[in-house]
């Protein structure tokens, strides 16, 4: 059981790799890069609450909950990257024998009260399950934490073999290859890699508490599966042959066996560690339906829950929006702003492809209010929205950024570009430049420029090429403001526009 | 009997490089042709335009590296001009392999995502076919690099391939620019610089002489196949390309530059990059009868 349990997570954990990898330019894959974040019926059930609408790809999440009702929390323990990772990371964080042992079973309610608080959260339209789904949580971390790591590693040993010089040809195929694949064409730059990565690092850590800590008391995709798992066909029973030696407890990852050594059909992963530990081999498999397990959830619970959940609505709403809305630029095809917000489950996904191309999507922290936190915003400053590219809107799992087609995107207006006249070139120091509107990529450019006389303090005259935006030409693309020439601060930059209260389109 | 000594050898072989060398490259007295081809294809033009030249034999010697420079700047079609024509490259590159020539590499450092201008230009594919290596900048690669006839850049993060290669051949595309008015020969080696390139901007017209005096190309082609004439650089719009089935090529980047600003009513003299190279001895603007050659498929 342990042979094919394991072969399992690596096989899953191999396709979700290759997923995220093949988020790239060109994105040609016979299996989209977004659906596996589409399987978690925690995402798909909270987007269809805070979007008040149904996004089709979604539904995919059903037969992760069919697959539950037939054989319990199998995702846990036989799917789920994360699952994967914290069982491989097991080898090097093991529990502190002793260090809160009792502690079990003691806080694994908490996972449904996370669980409740979320869904009435999106009753309100505030999109908490990004933060917990432990797959747009592994995407985001893989997103902005793994990939410039490899990347940087790659790139320094790759560096070294050039500068060496030796086998050129055959160092250049394989650079080549690894950036067909897996690389970046450059190193990559992303905000927020620091807090992104502590909460992986906690995850991780919380291991030395219990076995699969973040899988037994936090997870609200786990809780989810638990309450449909309560219902499971598939019947861990215990024959005569059994001796009470209680082996089967003590190797429980999930703490699902109860002192009584019934097994909670709630908790169970369906790992098969017990029936591979047991000396009698007295455990068996058996299929039939038989009525749900209660949850010992108590009332109590429910109301902290509650709480929990409508106070993160009132603070995400005091402390969000309201103006902040125009504070950042979201990417083309980005739902309007308060919409935007509520679908997007901060998988970063369009982060990751977008780094193939033009590379000007961040994860934001609090510019656009703590309940924006990781959503993906445009940073001219790091990147520029490529003209003919769609591809954040063709991987974005829950609908948040619609796929535009190449004529509709390249009208799309994201943000409009402003000059500062006391830093741009020719404004400011009387010097012809013009970057800017040589890479304008609009076929009618939106940067112009006007010749004007301008006499120097020697009294000469010299013509100038002044460059001026023209409102209605430009999409807010940003490529003036990352390839303008002036250090720090641009001589033109980016401002976001009010898409809600805007036309979109040109 | 006769026997040829060490010192005899050297002596006799060096003189005949030498003087093989003195045909190949002929002195002031002898200006260097521009020839001009005009309505065919491509394909066509390119071999019309080398022959007239003397043959790729002329500036390519077998075993000899060659490093082409087309511009792949810009996430463009063919169509659109931004880029240049596909069929072109690969005429030369077939043209540098029948005259045996070695290691041949294709690059340019774009403005555009780099895989996808590559892929979009229809140059990748066209180069890989015909025989090339199609090769991405690598970033330590540009190698700061002294340039001792600068004027204002006296160093710059130079591509590590213009030294080690024995051939280069630029083939830029004709098209608008609002700094420079044109973009031709002598700009489109600014994708062999690493670094911001942003700044060279200011002060253009004596950086771009500056950039120039270091990285002298053994063969310019112009393509004019597709000209751009509004927009440009980046361009995007059919309506401001303009089918001119044209190519100008030679030796000296000032004499081809001035010949390909003619495509756009701009007389030679009135561009200052141009002036200033004639003037830092980088070629000649002067397009006398001798030293412009033009054949016409048309007749």
């Amino acid at each position: 059981m342990r042979r094919f349990r394991r072969l399992s997570q690596l096989l899953f954990f191999v396709f979700f790799l290759i997923l995220f990898f093949a988020a790239r330019d060109p994105y040609k894959t016979p299996v989209p890069s977004e659906i596996f974040l589409q399987s978690s019926p925690l995402a798909a059930v909270t987007v269809f609450l805070t979007s008040r609408s149904l996004f089709a790809p979604m539904l995919l999440s059903v037969v992760v909950l069919i697959l539950s009702l037939v054989l319990g929390r199998i995702f846990c323990g036989w799917v789920c990257p994360l699952g994967t990772i914290i069982d491989a990371a097991d080898k090097f964080i093991k529990p502190k024998i002793g260090f809160m042992a009792p502690a079990g079973t003691r806080w694994k309610n908490a996972k449904f009260i996370i669980l409740i608080a979320i869904l009435i959260a999106s009753l309100f339209s505030v999109q908490w399950a990004g933060y917990f789904d432990p797959l747009a949580l592994l995407w985001r971390t893989f997103t902005v934490v793994i990939f410039p790591v490899v990347s940087f590693i790659s790139f320094t040993l790759f560096q070294l073999i050039f500068n060496i010089g030796l086998f050129e040809d055959a160092a250049y195929w394989l650079y080549d290859l690894s950036q067909k694949t897996v690389l970046p064409m450059q190193q990559p730059v992303f905000l927020q890699g620091g807090l992104i990565l502590f909460v992986f690092a906690v995850i991780l850590f919380s291991s030395t508490v219990s076995k699969r800590f973040w899988c037994r008391n936090i997870c609200p995709l786990g809780a989810l599966l638990a309450l449909v798992s309560r219902r499971r066909l598939l019947q861990h029973d215990v024959n005569s042959a059994c001796t009470a030696c209680g082996l089967c407890q003590s190797s429980c990852r999930m703490a699902a066996i109860a002192d009584d050594l019934s097994t909670s059909a709630a908790e169970c992963i369906e790992c098969g560690e017990c029936l591979d530990t047991c000396p009698e081999k007295a455990i068996h498999y058996a299929f039939r339906i038989s009525p749900p397990q209660p949850l010992d959830l108590s009332r109590r619970h429910v109301i902290q829950a509650g709480l929990l959940g409508v106070s993160g609505v009132v603070f995400g709403h005091a402390l969000g929006r309201g103006e902040k809305q125009s504070t950042v630029i979201r990417p083309p095809g980005a739902l309007q702003e308060k919409e935007f917000v509520d679908t997007c489950i901060r998988c970063l996904q369009c982060v990751k492809i977008c780094n193939s191309t033009g590379g000007c999507l961040q994860p934001t922290f609090l510019q656009a209010g703590w309940e924006a936190l990781w959503t993906p915003r445009v940073e001219p400053g790091l990147g520029y929205c490529e003209f003919d590219c769609t591809l954040c809107g063709q991987v974005c799992p829950s609908g948040a950024i619609r796929e535009l087609q190449p004529s509709e995107k390249k009208k799309t207006k994201i943000a409009r570009a402003v000059f500062d006249k006391n830093r741009c070139i020719p404004w400011a120091a009387h010097k012809d430049c013009l970057v800017c509107e040589e890479h304008c990529p609009v076929a009618d450019k939106a940067i112009k420029f006007e010749r004007r006389e301008i006499s120097t303090p020697d009294g000469d005259l010299l013509t100038v090429k002044l460059p001026y935006v023209v409102e209605e030409l430009c999409i807010g693309c940003g490529i003036c403001e990352y390839k303008c020439p002036v250090s720090g601060d641009r001589g033109i930059v980016m401002a976001p526009i009010n898409r809600d209260a805007d036309a979109f389109t040109l | 009997m006769h026997t040829l000594s060490r010192r005899n050898f050297i002596i006799q072989s060096s003189m005949i490089v030498a003087g093989a060398s003195s045909l190949l490259r002929p002195g002031e007295t002898m200006p260097d042709p521009v020839v001009k081809t005009m309505h065919a294809s491509p394909e066509q033009l390119v071999d019309k335009a080398i022959e007239m030249l003397g043959g790729i034999e002329a500036f390519v010697k077998p075993g000899q590296s060659v490093l082409i420079k087309p511009n792949i700047g810009w996430d463009r079609a063919p169509e659109q001009a931004a880029t240049t024509n596909p069929d072109i490259v690969s005429k030369i590159i077939t043209l540098c392999r029948q005259a045996g020539a070695g290691k041949i590499r294709v690059l340019d450092r774009t403005c555009n995502s780099a895989r996808r201008c590559y892929r979009r230009s229809g140059i990748a594919d066209a180069a890989k076919q015909a025989g090339a290596q199609v090769r991405y900048t690598v970033t330590s690669r540009f190698r700061d690099t002294t340039i001792p006839e600068g004027r204002i850049l006296k160093s710059w993060p130079i591509y590590k391939d213009v030294f080690d290669f024995d051939v280069l051949i630029n083939i830029p595309i004709a098209k608008t620019h609002s700094l420079s008015r044109v973009t031709l020969g002598m700009k489109n080696l600014m994708g062999l610089l690493g670094g911001d390139r942003g700044r060279l901007h200011e002060d253009f017209d004596e950086k771009i002489v500056d950039i120039n005096s270091i990285i002298r190309p053994t063969l310019t082609i112009v393509d004019a196949y597709r000209v751009l004439l509004r927009n440009g650089p980046s361009g995007g719009s059919l309506d401001d390309v303009s089918l001119r089935e044209t190519i100008i090529a030679g030796r000296d980047p000032v004499a081809v530059d001035a010949a390909a600003a003619l495509l756009f009513n701009i007389a030679p003299s009135s561009l200052p990059f141009l002036v200033n190279a004639e003037r830092r001895g980088l070629g000649s603007m002067n397009l006398g009868a001798s030293k412009l050659k033009l054949f016409d498929f048309r007749g």
